[in-house]
């Protein structure tokens, strides 16, 4: 119990911070950023709209600190971020939740893609150590692992978009084509997929690759291996159930841990492809100076990690009984 | 992961604990460079990381041009004048390029230096003060782990655009170290109740004094592999925020590079190397930070090298003259000259020096002799359990069980006797028993690899053999964690006895269990053992725990047989000077009180064991001839001893009368 209390204190405090650092830094830079901002909005909004976001930015709210803070609570609790500018005069967490799809379905699919196939991988190269396959890949992937995510966008699109032509340069679908849940739209959607996918899954799946391989080569060390192997059991089964099964728990935590860099790689991919997701639109806010979208951005960005980190604590859970029992 | 040393696994360090503390001091001084050195990852690290640095701190003397003079024509191809051609506006690119190394290095060094030392600071307080501030500081590291930095940093850039250098660097520094702080923190903790500052604390040394002198040197890789860490990523982050037009568009850096490249559509309009170049300097620079984060990785944790055994490197043998002793198809087990060595980094370490013995049907051998001595890589070389992963080999000998030699036997060979015929038992069921799967997923798995039992079968047969260790079948769904020390110790027997094999191999399998636990388990390892017939090889440290239950002993000294004979003889009348001393060394259970004088001095270091006997620096008994000469293993009433003294019908107690008047300082320390 004390287990599940702990992580809910880390989930809640995670989430606090964030909403925290969301009213303070607007409040702390220094410029008058958000006030322009403000000015865009006079007018156009009603008053009641226009005072939470004057709440959200801390821009002539004549009201004390701690109350401002708490009434912003109040807002982000009921899901009103305000108004977006960019996509006037739609609320912003409309646009967010349209945004939201996109972005499970191209970077949580390949992310989770990466992590498995990455963990397999490693798996297999630390079995066999000192192979062909072990000594080629660690050093291919400590180079793509180095390499900036929105780069090889660039390159991918060059050479497959613009050289080669086989696949469309950017954007999540062909603007020409109807959306609805026909084969033809949902195989243009796969299509516009590829690039964006391809691009977050080399450059994500060494950093899998290699820490798997160093832990399977650890536990390989490990006595219950020598005793499976003493058993006479078949070399896949101790690679399976005795190397495999402990080694992916450490890299289980290590993916809940580098979600906030691959997020980071994926905000830049679906920039550079037009890809109509999260991070794509995070960039625009961010562009137009729509902070009040920026805001709900940010805040979504760091649910969908708490989320993922979530879903990795309860693999953990199901896989390591240990963890079980501290519940 | 871990200091140099620590992750060695019990029973299998060839070379016993007076190595291990000299390799984990190693590991921080001078010995760094030369490992690095040796590593080609960190080889190719160093020479991209040099050549960055020059490039960073003289590009007025390499560049061609001034990097932001508009001069040429815009857009040309590569050529001799121009390697990478020159961008929309007409400038060189290659000046371009040399001119940006110095930001990215500049932003790698300060942001790797503030992110390490806030993660020293806190990881190592965290751990070191523990209690509310270790719960707070850890939550801390945990949240802003887990909080996406590049969002963030975006979000701070949003409200003030055109972020200057100085800003970056401490945004990113101040974001980037909470995964180092984590790393330090676990490894702090692990040394929190080590020795060495214990006696600090006895000392009464502050505690500034023990964390900064104490503890920070031994974690030189982990603090090396957190700055390499928050160098590569303030690389990448820093081009990538430059790349979406949050840095200053002025300023000379890759990231800005390629986002004027990007706003020229550079790519389309054929000017491919101008969006290309940069990138390959950014991936290049990330790489050299990478692969010295791997390589000191590799450098830390000892399990990561690998280490070919160079089998010429094995001295060359000198023949010991065996005592020969002729084949007996009565004997279930027969070694016979085994040697095994260990690759190290530098000589192979013979860990096995041509061992000879054997084992009837239904015997019970007790192996002993002190840590180090070499009986556990005996016992894995019997059962062909050395390495993969280990680097112990068997370079010579014979392990004739049943009348065919295990050694050269194929894997799957060996897999079919395996379990059923000769089964191992070993000092810890804590780390032998696999965590995430319950007692009767493993003992399932054993009776599925080698017979055709139904489930029903295996459920029955895994009850029965918990009930010959005395535990109640209820525990076969329980995990190894769930069980009390004793229990897994006799839940690993019970494993073993599945198949009721000929031979089982013990491998200290009560030393981690007190005292009374220890004789209970041992009285019934025995009764199980009379009951069932198996034959057993028993390797202890502690020559009294075997001395009711054994048939015969082996007494090991530094990798070589020093004894071998009957139990009760040899606990009686011991032969070797060592076994006397291992005899004293524990208290007699009947009989007078004597005074315990044990052994002075250590076990020699295998990898350079003394000249002549090995055993001669801390013996007693020695004479001149002792260090020149290496012993034969010579037969004396019956059993086999390795010692001088009983050359040409002689005995140990002929010479202790010649020597007692003259023992040398020397000889007796």
């Amino acid at each position: 119990m004390r287990f599940v209390l702990r992580r809910l204190a880390f989930f809640l405090v995670t989430l606090w911070a964030a909403i925290t650092t969301n009213f303070l830094i607007p409040r702390l830079m220094p410029g008058n950023a958000a006030l322009s901002m403000m000015a865009r909005y006079k007018g156009h909004v009603n008053p009641q709209a226009l005072h939470a976001l004057e709440i959200a930015f801390g821009v002539n709210t004549h009201q004390s600190l701690p109350r401002e803070y708490f009434t912003y609570l109040g807002n982000v609790a009921r899901g009103r971020f305000g108004i977006s500018l960019t996509f006037f005069p739609d609320a912003v967490s409309r646009e967010v939740l349209q945004a939201l799809p996109w972005t499970l379905g191209l970077v949580g699919v390949t992310t989770v893609l990466a992590f498995v196939l990455g963990t397999l991988i490693g798996l297999v190269t630390a079995w066999r150590r000192g192979g062909l396959l072990d000594g080629l890949l660690p050093p291919i992937f400590v180079i793509t692992s180095a390499f900036p995510y929105f780069w090889l966008a660039l390159l991918s699109i060059w050479l497959f978009a613009i050289k080669l032509g086989w696949l469309p340069e950017s954007g999540g679908y062909d603007v020409v084509t109807t959306v609805d849940w026909s084969w033809a739209f949902v195989g243009d959607v796969l299509r516009h997929s590829i690039l964006p996918a391809f691009t977050i899954l080399v450059t994500s799946i060494g950093g899998w690759i290699l820490t798997m391989r160093n832990n399977t080569i650890s536990v390989l060390t490990e006595d219950y291996v020598r005793m499976a192997r003493a058993k006479g059991l078949k070399p896949w089964r101790i690679m399976w159930t005795y190397a495999g099964r402990n080694a992916i728990l450490p890299n289980l935590t290590g993916f809940a841990m580098s979600l906030g860099f691959v997020v980071s790689g994926a905000i830049l991919v679906e920039f550079v492809f037009n890809y109509p997701g999260v991070g794509w639109m995070f960039l625009q806010s961010v562009e137009n100076q729509d902070y009040a979208l920026m805001q709900a951005l940010f805040l979504m960005i760091i649910l969908a990690v708490l989320a993922a980190i979530l879903a990795a604590d309860a693999a953990t859970a199901m896989l390591d009984p240990r963890t079980r029992d501290r519940t | 992961m871990s200091s140099v040393g620590a992750t060695e696994p019990l029973g299998t360090t060839p070379t016993g604990p007076a190595l291990q503390v000299a390799e984990a001091r190693r590991g921080v001084g001078a010995d760094l460079w030369r490992a690095v050195a040796h590593n080609r990852k960190a080889v190719v690290g160093v020479a991209l990381l040099t050549f960055f640095l020059v490039l960073a701190l003289f590009p007025g003397q390499i560049a061609p041009d001034d990097p932001m003079a508009e001069i040429y024509s815009p857009g040309l191809g590569p050529s001799i004048h121009h390697w990478f051609g020159t961008t929309a506006y007409g400038q060189d690119i290659l000046s371009q390029l040399i001119w940006g190394t110095r930001q990215s290095v500049v932003i790698a060094f300060a942001v790797g230096g503030l992110a390490t030392a806030i993660a020293v600071l806190v990881g190592v307080s965290a751990a070191y003060l523990g209690g509310i501030a270790d719960g707070v500081l850890s939550l801390i590291t945990d949240v802003i782990l887990v909080i996406p930095i590049f969002p963030l940093i975006i979000v701070i850039a949003a409200y003030e655009k055109n972020a200057g250098l100085f800003t970056l660097v401490v945004v990113l520094g101040a974001l980037g170290w909470s995964y180092g702080a984590r790393q330090l923190r676990s490894q702090t903790l692990s040394l929190r109740n080590r020795e060495f500052l214990e006696a600090a604390r006895v000392r009464g040394e502050r505690r500034f004094y023990v964390i900064i002198f104490e503890i920070l040197p031994t974690m030189t890789s982990l603090i090396v592999a957190s700055f390499l860490g928050a160098a590569l990523y303030a690389v990448l982050f820093a081009a990538g925020l430059q790349f979406i037009g949050l840095g200053d568009p002025n300023s000379q850096s890759w990231g800005t590079m390629l986002y004027w490249a990007e706003n020229n559509e550079a790519l389309g309009a054929n000017m491919v190397l101008w969006a290309i170049m940069p990138g390959v300097c950014v991936a290049l620079l990330g790489a050299a930070f990478a692969f010295l984060n791997y390589a000191f990785d590799e450098i830390s944790n000892p399990a990561l090298r690998m280490r070919n055994l160079d089998r010429t490197r094995v001295s060359a043998r000198r023949d010991l003259g065996f005592a020969d002793v002729p084949l007996d198809s009565e004997k279930i087990l027969e070694v016979r000259g085994l040697s095994v060595a260990y690759a190290t980094h530098r000589d192979p370490v013979v860990a096995v020096d041509r061992v000879d013995f054997d084992l009837a049907r239904g015997e019970f051998l007790g192996v002993v002799g002190e840590s180090g001595c070499g009986k556990s890589t005996l016992l894995y070389a019997i059962a062909q359990l050395l390495g993969p992963p280990l680097s112990g080999e068997i370079t010579e000998g014979q392990v004739i069980f049943k009348g065919r030699d295990m050694v050269t036997l194929s894997q799957r060979e060996l897999r079919h006797i395996r379990w059923r015929e000769f089964s191992v038992v070993m000092q810890s069921a804590m780390n032998a028993l696999n965590p995430v799967l319950t007692i009767a997923a493993q003992m399932r798995d054993a009776c599925e690899a080698h017979s055709g039992m139904s489930s029903k079968e295996i459920a029955s047969r895994s009850k029965e053999v918990l009930r010959l260790v005395s535990i109640d079948p209820i525990h076969l769904d329980s995990y190894p964690h769930q069980l009390s020390g004793g229990m897994r110790q006799r839940a690993m027997i019970a494993m073993a006895l599945l198949f009721t094999p000929d031979l089982i191999i013990m491998d200290e399998p009560t030393s981690a269990l007190d005292v009374v636990a220890q004789r209970s388990l041992m009285v019934q390892i025995k009764q199980l053992q009379e009951r069932l017939g198996f034959a057993a090889i028993f390797v202890t440290h502690d020559m009294s725990l075997v001395s009711h239950f054994s048939d015969r002993l082996l007494v090991m000294y530094a990798a070589q047989v020093a004894e071998f004979g009957e139990t009760a003889q040899l606990f009686d009348k011991p032969l070797h000077p060592y076994s006397r001393g291992l005899l004293e060394a524990f208290p007699s259970i009947r009989g007078p009180k004597v005074e315990l004088l044990g052994i002075p001095g250590l076990p020699p270091d295998l990898a350079r064991p003394p000249a002549g006997c090995r055993f001669s620096p801390r013996c007693p008994h020695a004479i001149a001839e002792c260090r020149v000469t290496e012993p034969r293993l010579l037969e004396v009433d019956g059993e086999l001893v390795r010692c001088l003294l009983y050359e040409n019908g002689a005995r140990l107690d002929d010479h202790i009368v010649d020597t007692a008047m003259a023992v040398s300082p020397e000889a007796a320390g």
